[in-house]
């Protein structure tokens, strides 16, 4: 970049001098502040003031987690600090801890294997384990020829079926901890977990750790489920969900004991300054937000 | 971007238009966009756009103006393009390989790979099926009662096993502690050498060689996909004379009424090298015409940098690589068709991390492995067993009480009992 922007600032000056030679060869330019060409007269020199002679190196690099191939293997993280990629602070209070690793968690449980499209599957777990970069607990499952990483529930183990359907029958099913179906297919009141908001998608809410929900009712091709926060969402009835309560129910009643073990975490201190009391404190009193509806479809006066 | 007719060259005309050029550079969005006062990273914003590559437009008959004579850059000149430089001598550290999907043996149907890295997940369970094999807890009674006869027995046998294991395990080095890349091979040359030993006895054991890095391939088909076991793997004991048959005619067919275990929903090939590219061929890792061309027995140690493996999946190695020198001798001496072998092959194979050892027979009896009905082949396995407990530098102490002795602790003379008649398997 410096050597462009300094070759731009002389190209400049061979513009100014070209007018009374144009027969000038542009290598030559070089030569011409020697021969005593005033630089403040030429326009052209004003936007190149002041360029650098070094080049930004980019801050936060991510190639650890640019990877496009699956993978049961933990990679190696790099702590941003809460430094977002141009080196300025995004959050606060994050910074040191323990190293992680990260393993790549499979959020999107209907995934057939190539070749083998059928209503189900089933498929084994392996280990249940702590993960840290999340409060739940993770279960490694195998099944045919692949191996992954799901959200546990509550109370898998090792060596527990499990089984992923797509099928909505005419019946709900019986279903077991920690399978997985469509919204269609559960029975009303059941408690789910890992909530697709979009078919296909992924799993995107009820994630955390002894999170659950709850499945209130199905109206239409639609289903409409209360979320942890007691706030209800509408989505299509094919969108894919796991029964049952995530891992690590206990994850709130754990006692973090010293401010120590929540550096072990990666969090700092926070500012200790002190700070007047404002609405933010206190007790407040406000509806809930109404049902969120994620589910498009062409409107009435469309359709007819 | 400047054009040479042929060779005659307008110069005065590209000179103009490099004039033009240079009139035209100042006012281009893109470098109004570019931050020179300050960096980047200082000033925080985004990168607003990506660099486009730049079109270059061909025009027939013309060909552009470049920069390679003069060395350097020159702007409004085109970059120079040359051919890829060639070092012109093979050097192995800087090969350049043809990509996978240009690789040479290209074929349809996906072979399955089972070599030194491969750790299995179902282990044991996995290699049996593979195999289509059926497992006998404990050594052959022929080969206990060779390892309980007291005419077997090396001279001062404990002591000199004893003066073996402090070998490996505090003689062999000036480090505090050698490393179980280190201690774990020489104990098993020290054993080895103890049971040579026993050649003036017998004089048969001299038809023996212990081959290093030999690289083994075979390939057949189970249950309708081809599998491959390849690669290097532990030292080869090699034999001028075949193991005589362990388990006879009646027990070989009783084998067809044992079922195989499966372990649904996981398959049998999970964890094994899925490949495209690949030879099909037999070979022992050995030329045809060579004196020893029977493999007696297969010692695998823990090595370095090959993957953590548990116990199973050790065993699981040992059935795999034993059943792969079978079906390669196998393959050698009746042809590749699929049969029941007259006269099954015998190979041995001994694991050890330097502290335990596992003993696996395996009988090659047929060869037709596709289906699971029929002949299976036959494994006995004794695993893990422990050669002495502790080998400590320093007591371990606990409260002020001595827990374990410096010096070897806990050993188990039956283990090396084991592993002498497994050597003299077949000279007798």
């Amino acid at each position: 970049m410096a050597v462009a922007s300094l070759s731009r600032a002389l190209r400049s000056l061979c513009l100014t001098q070209g007018v009374s030679r144009p027969a000038q060869l542009p290598f030559q330019a070089a030569r011409l502040p020697a021969q005593g060409a005033p630089p403040s007269c030429s326009p052209t020199l004003v936007l190149s003031r002041g360029f650098l002679t070094t080049i930004p190196v980019a801050q936060n690099r991510t190639l650890w987690k640019q990877r496009t191939k699956y993978t049961v293997r933990p990679i190696g993280m790099k702590k941003t600090g809460g430094r977002d990629y141009t080196g300025k602070i995004r959050t606060h209070g994050i910074g040191g801890g323990h190293k992680q690793r990260y393993r790549m968690v499979d959020f999107q449980r209907l995934k057939f294997e190539p070749g083998k499209e059928e209503h189900s599957f089933e498929e084994k777990v392996i280990e249940v384990r702590y993960d840290p970069c999340r409060t739940a607990d993770i279960a490694l499952v195998a099944g045919g020829n692949r191996k992954r990483w799901i959200i546990a529930t509550e109370n898998m183990e090792a060596g527990d079926l499990i089984k992923t359907s797509n099928h909505i029958g005419r019946m709900a099913v019986a279903a077991n901890e920690g399978d997985s179906y469509p919204l269609g297919a559960l029975p009303v009141g059941t408690l789910v977990n890992n909530l697709e908001v979009y078919p296909g998608q992924g799993a995107k809410y009820i994630r955390a750790a002894g999170t659950c929900g709850v499945l209130l009712r199905k109206v239409n091709g639609t289903a409409i489920v209360q979320l942890p926060s007691k706030r209800q969402v509408q989505v299509l009835e094919t969108c894919m969900v796991t029964v049952g309560r995530v891992s690590n129910v206990d994850h709130n009643k754990r006692i973090i004991g010293k401010a120590g073990r929540n550096r072990w975490l990666g969090i700092r201190p926070s500012s200790g300054k002190w700070k007047r009391k404002g609405g933010w404190a206190g007790r407040k009193i406000k509806p809930l937000p109404p049902m969120k509806s994620f589910v498009n479809r062409p409107s009435l006066a469309r359709a007819s | 971007m400047f054009y040479r007719m042929g060779t005659i060259r307008p110069c005065s005309l590209s000179l103009v238009r490099s004039a033009e050029r240079c009139g035209r550079v100042s006012q281009d969005p893109a470098a109004a966009r570019r931050c020179f006062s300050v960096a980047r990273c200082l000033r925080a914003r985004p990168p607003t756009h990506k660099k486009k590559p730049r079109s270059v437009v061909e025009i027939p008959g013309l060909e552009p103006i470049t920069y390679a004579e003069r060395m350097h850059f020159v702007p409004g000149l085109a970059k120079p393009t040359f051919p890829p430089w060639q070092r012109g001598w093979h050097d192995p550290r800087h090969a350049v390989w043809p990509k996978y999907e240009e690789m040479e043996p290209q074929r349809e149907r996906p072979c399955y790979v089972f070599h030194q890295r491969t750790a299995v997940l179902e282990g044991m369970r996995q290699a049996l099926w593979l195999t289509k094999a059926v497992v006998k807890q404990g050594l052959p009674p022929q080969v206990l009662s060779l390892a309980e006869e007291a005419a077997n027995q090396i001279e001062n046998q404990d002591e000199r096993v004893l003066h073996a294991i402090q070998h490996s395990r505090f003689w062999d080095s000036t480090e505090k502690k050698p490393s179980r890349e280190r201690f774990c091979p020489v104990l098993l040359r020290d054993l080895l050498h103890l049971c040579g030993t026993l050649q003036v006895k017998y004089p048969a054991l001299g038809k023996r060689m212990l081959a290093e890095k030999y690289s083994l391939s075979t390939c057949w088909t189970r249950g309708g996909d081809l599998f491959q076991v390849r690669g290097q793997n532990g030292l080869l004991l090699n034999s001028a004379f075949p193991i005589p048959v362990v388990a006879g005619r009646e027990e070989v067919l009783s084998s067809q009424d044992q079922a195989l275990e499966t372990f649904y929903p996981i398959s049998p090939t999970i964890d094994l090298q899925v490949t495209n590219v690949y030879w099909e061929k037999t070979d022992t890792g050995f030329r045809e015409g060579y004196p020893y061309p029977h493999a007696h027995t297969l010692f695998i140690l823990e090595s370095g940098d090959a993957p953590k493996l548990r116990e199973h999946q050790v065993c699981a190695k040992m059935i795999m690589f034993a059943f792969g020198n079978a079906l390669a001798r196998a393959h050698t001496l009746y042809g590749t068709e699929p049969r029941v072998l007259d006269q099954p092959v015998v190979v041995q194979s001994v694991a050890t991390n330097g502290r335990t050892f596992s003993f696996i027979v395996f009988q090659l009896n047929t060869t037709d492995l596709d289906s699971d009905t029929g002949v299976k082949n036959l494994v006995w396995l004794d695993a893990d067993q422990p050669l002495y407990e502790y080998a400590k530098i320093r007591p371990l102490i606990k409260k002020k009480v001595v827990q374990v002795p410096a010096g070897v602790a806990g050993y188990q003379p039956e283990t090396f009992k084991k592993f002498l008649a497994l050597y003299l398997h077949g000279v007798l």
